[in-house]
């Protein structure tokens, strides 16, 4: 309203508005849009049209030209998946890792946004400064926590004030990848807050107001009426979280190294692919895999939506 | 003074309502708002501590470092690390430049591209346009690290391997920054440019001189993410950049790591090179990180 008042312009109404749509509108539509659908369709839908059709090949990259080998790829796929190879070890890990980080990460996120729900002073400066981990590149916390994970780093040092023996956080395979995990909640988790705050704040106080005249007390205004309308944001918090849990790669690569050691403990599935592509260079076998873990993701999501929907009553 | 007076009387005005029960001058700190405050700063101290504990130890010795990993005074203090690090001879200035280009090149682009796209989708109408919509939607859905394979290749089928073309063409306008334009756009009242075409300006005027200049908190979030998201960014440059002097920072930093001795103090310094910049943007624009987050956040809705 205020943007219109202070256009030069007089606001007339349209005598008649024009209903078909012409051939020059629709030109200018597209013009607008050009650079955009060539990227979109060059890089995203080429590209995915191009790893699907090199699935069926092996590909040697300034070697040879693609050769076609058939299902042999997802043949492969599936011997390593009955034979525990690299593929399925890394599927399990992104498995495990998907569950606990989106699991925890959810709630913390929630959690958080909730407690700055709150009539608190400083909401802004709280904010603020959990949402740096979030601010900050993967590679540099990466850094950083290799060397607060040393045995005798930080972390430890801390743990021996309460006298207790911290483990050699990166290098034991019972702790490696749920380091790296912890790691990874802390950084995604603010990202959630912001989102969770802001579908908080979009909820009209007059129906917790109302709850709470019918006897409710705050849990229970949170447990049947805050969290059944943030379900939307649920979702998609939790898809979200799903989709980037499970390309965990970074962290890995930098703290464990492309192997995914100690023992594979922490190989995951794009560890597994890059591996495969610019290790092996097997980059027809490298798009197989990523297809079947696209197709992994995409139930996962789904399973997600029934669960989440199913879980919330009204 | 109009306005102080009323921050204080907003202030005042939660405090009244829990005076009905207690009616003293001063109501007392609640159990519950004490345990609230001690949350909040436990976990604002979980969440800056590992930052201020690499930004102090970047000061110290590689003894030091190792020896008193949770000391919050350097003995001695040295910026030895920083000049080594960017010393002349070192390589890091030419991978700062390189990530600044990167980071600054995409996100101009996407205000551009992304603004440009954002218009036809939130103002215009024209067929095809919900399925377009739509495969925007479902491609912010895709793992991107899935397609980075088949990415490579078409990068390197055309011929941009280890060039800056690899790290900025598949960049130039990405599906976040087209969607969040689309939103912002949608919300401006659309009388704005009908009124401007009918005193005789083209669609490009109305969409440059009336439309663009309203958007500037979009635009700036745009800019925001895509600048802080090829700052960041390591496994793509990882992946095309294959010769040194292509390298940006943060692949640069990956090789602080050795196969058997880490440089602690070495990436230590880099890592606050790698993160002043973003914290000084964030403190910045944070209003704007904010909102775009929270409107990203309704993608899914």
């Amino acid at each position: 309203m205020q943007i219109a008042e202070r256009l030069p312009f007089v606001v007339r109404p349209r005598a008649r508005r024009q209903r078909h749509l012409n051939w020059r509108r629709i030109l200018t539509a597209y013009a607008f849009l050009a650079p955009y659908l060539i990227v979109l369709v060059v890089f995203t839908l080429i590209a995915v049209l191009y790893a699907f059709y090199l699935s069926f090949y092996r590909v040697n990259l300034g070697i040879e030209a693609p050769v076609f080998r058939g299902l042999k790829n997802y043949q492969n796929i599936w011997f390593d998946l009955t034979h525990d190879g690299d593929f399925k070890v890394g599927l399990i890990n992104g498995v495990k890792y998907t569950v606990g980080v989106v699991i925890l990460q959810t709630v913390l996120g929630l959690a958080l946004a909730v407690l700055l729900n709150q009539r608190v002073r400083a909401r802004g400066f709280f904010r603020t400064l959990f949402y740096l981990p979030a601010l900050t590149s993967s590679v540099a916390i990466s850094l950083i926590f290799l060397w607060l994970y040393t045995p005798d780093g930080a972390i430890n040092r801390l743990f021996s004030i309460f006298g207790l023996q911290g483990p050699n956080w990166l290098h034991d395979p019972l702790t490696a990848l749920p380091a790296i995990m912890l790691l990874n909640i802390w950084t995604t988790a603010p990202t959630f807050m912001i989102i969770y705050l802001a579908a908080l704040q979009d909820i009209p106080p007059t129906l917790s107001e109302a709850a709470r005249v019918d006897g409710a007390n705050g849990w229970q205004v949170f447990r049947h009426v805050t969290l059944p309308l943030l379900r939307p944001t649920t979702f998609l918090v939790v898809a979200l979280g799903t989709i980037g849990a499970f390309q965990v790669f970074d962290q890995i690569y930098l703290m464990e190294g492309a192997e995914g050691g100690p023992l594979r403990s922490t190989l995951t599935p794009v560890v597994n692919i890059y591996n495969t592509a610019f290790r092996s260079s097997l980059f027809g076998l490298a798009c197989a895999e990523a297809f079947v873990l696209f197709v992994v993701i995409f139930a996962f999501t789904i399973v997600q939506r029934r669960f989440i929907d199913a879980n919330i009553q009204y | 003074m109009a306005t102080t007076a009323r921050t204080a009387d907003t202030r005042a005005a939660p405090g009244a309502r829990d005076r009905t029960a207690a009616p003293s001058e001063r109501p007392p700190l609640k159990p519950q708002t004490a345990i609230l405050y001690a949350v909040l700063i436990f976990y604002g101290i979980f969440s800056l501590a590992p930052f201020i504990l690499a930004f102090i130890s970047s000061f110290k010795t590689y003894g030091d470092i190792v020896n008193n990993p949770a000391s919050l005074v350097p003995q001695p203090i040295t910026g030895a690390n920083y000049q080594q690090i960017l010393g002349s001879n070192a390589p890091f200035p030419h991978y700062i430049f390189n990530s600044l280009v990167y980071a600054i090149t995409t996100a101009v682009l996407n205000v551009v591209l992304a603004s440009m796209a954002g218009y036809a989708f939130g103002r215009l109408e024209f067929p095809g346009k919900n399925v377009l919509f739509a495969l925007t939607l479902a491609v912010l859905m895709i793992p991107t690290q899935l397609i980075l394979i088949p990415k490579f290749l078409v990068v390197n089928a055309l011929g941009l391997a280890n060039t800056f073309g690899a790290l900025i063409i598949p960049a130039m306008v990405t599906p976040t920054s087209v969607f969040l334009m689309t939103q912002f756009m949608k919300s401006l009242p659309h009388e704005l440019e009908e009124s401007a075409m009918i005193d005789g300006a083209g669609r490009f005027r109305a969409f440059w001189q009336i439309i663009l200049p309203l958007t500037k908190p979009a635009i700036t979030a745009v800019a925001l993410f895509q600048f802080q998201g090829a700052w960041n960014d390591f496994i793509w440059p990882l992946i095309v950049m294959s010769s040194q002097d292509n390298y940006t920072l943060t692949v640069g930093l990956s090789y602080f790591k050795g196969v058997n001795f880490i440089f602690y103090n070495l990436l230590l310094a880099g890592a606050a090179i790698n993160i002043a910049p973003l914290v000084v943007l964030f403190f910045i624009f944070q209003r704007y990180f904010v909102q775009g987050i929270s409107t990203a956040g309704l993608a899914g809705r």
